[in-house]
């Protein structure tokens, strides 16, 4: 389960990668901001194309679990009407060693950002609200 | 033959609905659809350069050949994170 409309348990994702062998965890929480281009923003609602998302997020994860050894990595996005300072997307690595899991949780994110079919409409303090668009997909190959 | 559209965020605007059907040629692929949807909606047209397509749940080429039935997702620039 990649995708989920409840609160991120951040805690709990990241017991799920640790274990004795692994002496690095690393969580990243992404989290709402409340200002974009100086405008006040209350809030932002999530929408996916889920199964595509879903498969998307499943396939980070194991791509980069093949590029580094030991590492367990584990990647769940939010969906849904969050407010500002609510935590949209939580990455959990855990490695051997600290450079693998800071990596692998650092390129995570960035393939999240490029790859999954998220979009963000973004509320603001004014009334007004915004789709952001920001990296084009592409097909494989 | 028939297939089934689904659009998300600016994409649905353009269109006016998150989900729809469409009538295409036979022997229709995902460019064809591009073309007539870009036709029939302007402001789709205009951002048809940074717009994706899915065909079935993967990501599509535009060669790509659509089948009685199918599912095509139409997904602009993402934004997620």
């Amino acid at each position: 389960m990649h995708l989920t409309r409840a609160p991120l348990d951040s805690g709990a994702l990241a017991a799920e990668v640790g274990s004795a062998a692994r002496g690095a965890t690393v969580l990243f929480l992404g989290t709402v901001r409340d200002r974009h281009l100086g405008r006040a923003v209350t809030g932002i609602d999530y929408t996916a194309y889920e199964p595509l998302a879903e498969a998307t997020l499943a396939r980070i994860e194991r791509e980069l679990a093949a590029e580094h050894e030991g590492l367990a990595l584990r990647v769940v996005h939010r969906l849904g009407a969050l407010a500002a300072g609510e935590a949209s997307i939580a990455i959990a690595a855990a490695a051997p060693r600290r450079e693998a899991a800071f990596a692998a949780a650092r390129r995570a994110l960035e393939r999240v950002k490029r790859e999954a079919p998220i979009w963000k409409l973004e509320r603001y303090a004014d009334g007004g609200q915004a789709w952001r668009e920001e990296e084009p997909l592409s097909p494989p190959g | 033959m028939r297939i089934r559209l689904l659009a998300f965020a600016t994409a649905a605007q353009a269109l006016g609905a998150a989900e729809s059907e469409v009538e295409v040629p036979d022997g229709a692929t995902v460019g064809t659809l591009a073309r007539l949807l870009g036709d029939r909606h302007p402001e789709l047209a205009a951002r048809a350069a940074r717009l994706a397509f899915a065909v079935d749940g993967e990501l599509a080429r535009p060669e790509r050949a659509l089948r009685e039935g199918c599912e095509v997702a139409l997904l602009p620039p993402v934004s997620g994170g």
